[in-house]
């Protein structure tokens, strides 16, 4: 089962919001590997190391399933993201790979994977909370989280 | 230095219905407590609550979790909770996570971790949910109760007001030097009782203020906890003075062997067997309190509130009306595991919503049978602290009670309860002339000069109606089994000494 398409948009949303703060010309993987980053300082400190770690390996397991590309992709003990980088290489070396999932996709379906786990187990209130702690400056609206991205 | 120099400690409120009562009005500002009980006891609840009550962004509230908990867990769990706002999330109130430290460092780390969030977040109000979790660890360099000396004596200097939570068991709360350090020390039970859970809270010591003494009850519920505090909250209140009042029955002739009614404020016992009037006698009693604007509750435990209406109907009583008009509450109290105190609270929440003068509890053994296993036998004294409490306010009661009827004993009450009412009305069936004809009479009547007669009355569709004048011609009217006498004049007192035996 595919990442529903709100969590898609929020990950996309947060993406955008990374890509505008760095610098617009760097890869992709980079506002990727940020966004992860966010959310496991703000996750870890919420919940512990540990929890984030189960957590983004489930993330990753079920993004596995949909971006099979993510395969080199690992979790570290303290959580952080291991192989993304030679992911992205992949996808833009292997042009069959490229048709399905172009460049950064795999990265925004892990982090919808992680945002989805987050939204079951926290709701959507408390998974905002949490999101706009780690981004203070953005908004994030209810509405908008369920009904795709603003234009 | 006067009276006016001494430090005020400002009372907190502790987010938890009927707590702020029991701890005197509501925990010590800065104070540094520990909630302790068995797993599943409601502690990190109680604590959520405190913290969603007085956290603000710009005092915001610290929540540490250690090993015992998943915060993610938590946080989905206690969401659940009407009280869970995620709209104070993170702002107002912040999770943090030392597992790690705690893991990978010793105490001393774990409390530099906490020093460093306290300075950055300025917090009103610090929670570490378990410290116990924290002390697994044998080599630890500091040991728990200078880690908690520490602890206590930086987030005091930080004016925040704390609660460590940890699970102990009750053998466990004896010569703890840890509890000496607490300002507050709140212990939560929770036991089997046959098929119910009783839970129960103990304000075992509280610095700095006066709180109610003794086990008070408690219930999770989807608003989180809820305390039921032994006095019911009336503590502080004064004792209305003892007036000379009388309430009328609606029924002259009773009104007259009351020496003009039941003075206010009294808790009156209507003792009986099945069929003999006792509800009717108390719906006229509540009835006649609306009619002469005295609202009124009723407390039924044996029918629902649209049975009873309807058989107040059927006397040619509307108690629709002034339910209507928020003049009477029929109250139905039925689940099986209440404690005294939720009853009580139920009850007392309704007399104060309504301003009733008059309540009528239908019956005793209904009550009784209302409340959970483990609370029965508490039943008698729990029924004093209601009866004081209720009447300490000015309310009247009136009790029904179901007595066996009996041909050698002429008992009040199966719950010897009689000392606890001023009042005691008796009725009973007497055979006569082949008929089971009904009798009344005023036992006891506390500053009252009532009546020694024993009268006849029976049930009409007006409900209870009293027959001519005393049964004078009868020898052992309450034995129920009267003889005839010659006797026929009606001035002559009847005799009630028929040898059998009186029990209150």
């Amino acid at each position: 089962m595919a990442a529903a398409s709100g969590m898609r948009d929020l990950a996309h949303r947060l993406l955008d919001y990374e890509v505008v703060a760095g610098k617009t010309s760097e890869p992709s993987v980079f506002a990727t590997i940020r966004v992860y980053e966010k959310l496991r300082q703000s996750l870890s400190a919420f919940a512990g190391v540990v929890a984030f770690e189960v957590l983004a390996f489930r993330a990753l397991t079920q993004a596995k399933s949909e971006a099979p590309g993510l395969w080199p992709v690992q979790i570290a003990a303290d959580g952080s993201l291991q192989g993304l980088g030679e992911y992205e290489t992949q996808i833009d070396m292997d042009k069959d790979l490229a048709d399905k999932l172009p460049a950064g996709d795999g990265g925004i379906v892990l982090i919808a994977r992680l945002l989805g786990l987050l939204l079951t187990f926290l709701g959507e209130a408390s998974t905002l909370s949490l999101l706009r702690n780690a981004w203070p400056g953005e908004t994030f609206d209810d509405r908008n989280s369920e009904q795709g991205r603003k234009a | 230095m006067s009276i006016q120099d001494k430090v005020k400690i400002n009372k907190l409120p502790t987010g938890v219905p009927g707590l702020d009562e029991i701890v005197g009005g509501g925990l010590p500002e800065f104070s540094f407590n520990i909630v302790a009980g068995a797993p599943g006891s409601g502690k990190t609840t109680l604590a959520h609550q405190f913290v969603f009550a007085n956290a603000s962004p710009e005092r915001p509230a610290l929540y540490f979790t250690v090993l015992g908990e998943s915060a993610i867990k938590m946080l989905r769990y206690q969401q659940q909770y009407t009280f869970f706002d995620p709209a104070k999330l993170p702002e107002s109130i912040r999770f943090i996570n030392l597992s790690q430290v705690v893991l990978e460092k010793d105490l001393g780390a774990v409390l530099q971790e906490i020093t460093k969030e306290v300075e950055k977040a300025n917090p009103a109000v610090v929670v570490v949910d378990s410290f116990r979790t924290m002390v697994r660890k044998p080599e630890s360099d500091m040991d728990l109760q200078s880690f908690i000396q520490r602890l206590a004596l930086f987030l005091a200097s930080w004016q925040a007001t704390t609660f460590l939570i940890g699970e102990y068991a009750e053998d466990e709360l004896r010569d703890n030097p840890i509890f000496t350090v607490a300002d507050g020390l709140l212990w939560l039970r929770q036991t089997a009782e046959r098929n119910s859970i009783v839970r129960k809270l103990q304000v075992i010591k509280l610095r700095g203020q006066d709180s109610v003494p003794g086990l008070h009850t408690f219930r999770i519920t989807d608003a989180g906890v809820q305390a039921f505090s032994r006095t019911f909250g009336l503590t502080a209140r004064k004792r209305k003075p003892p007036c000379d009042r009388r309430l009328s029955f609606g029924i002259p002739e009773l009104d007259k062997m009351l020496d003009g009614g039941v003075r206010e404020g009294d808790s009156v016992l209507v003792a009986g067997s099945s069929g003999t009037g006792k509800s009717v006698l108390a719906t006229q009693f509540i009835a006649e309190g609306i009619h002469q604007g005295e609202p009124g509750i009723v407390a039924v435990f044996e029918e629902r509130p649209e049975a009873y209406a309807e058989r107040a109907t059927s006397l040619g009583l509307d108690l629709e009306t002034p339910q209507k008009e928020g003049k009477l509450t029929i109250l139905y109290l039925r689940p099986l595991d209440l404690s005294v105190d939720e009853t009580m609270q139920s009850i007392l929440d309704a007399v104060q919503k309504i301003g009733a003068k008059r309540l009528v509890i239908d019956s005793l053994a209904g009550f009784e049978m209302a409340l959970s296993p483990g609370f029965r036998a508490d039943f008698r004294e729990s029924l004093y602290r209601m009866i004081f409490a209720l009447t300490g306010i000015g309310v009247t009661i009136l009790s029904t009670v179901e007595v066996d009827e009996s041909f050698t004993e002429f008992p009040f009450s199966t719950y010897s309860i009689s000392f606890l009412t001023d009042d005691i009305i008796r009725l009973r069936y007497v055979s006569i002339d082949g008929q089971l004809r009904k009798i009344m009479v005023v036992i006891k009547m506390r500053g009252g000069n009532h009546a020694k007669d024993i009268r006849e009355y029976e049930i009409t569709s007006k409900g209870v109606v009293i027959l001519g004048k005393r049964l004078t011609n009868f020898q052992g009217l309450i034995s129920g089994v009267p003889v005839h006498s010659d006797r026929s004049d009606s001035t002559e007192e009847p005799s009630l000494d028929t040898g059998i035996e009186h029990k209150t």
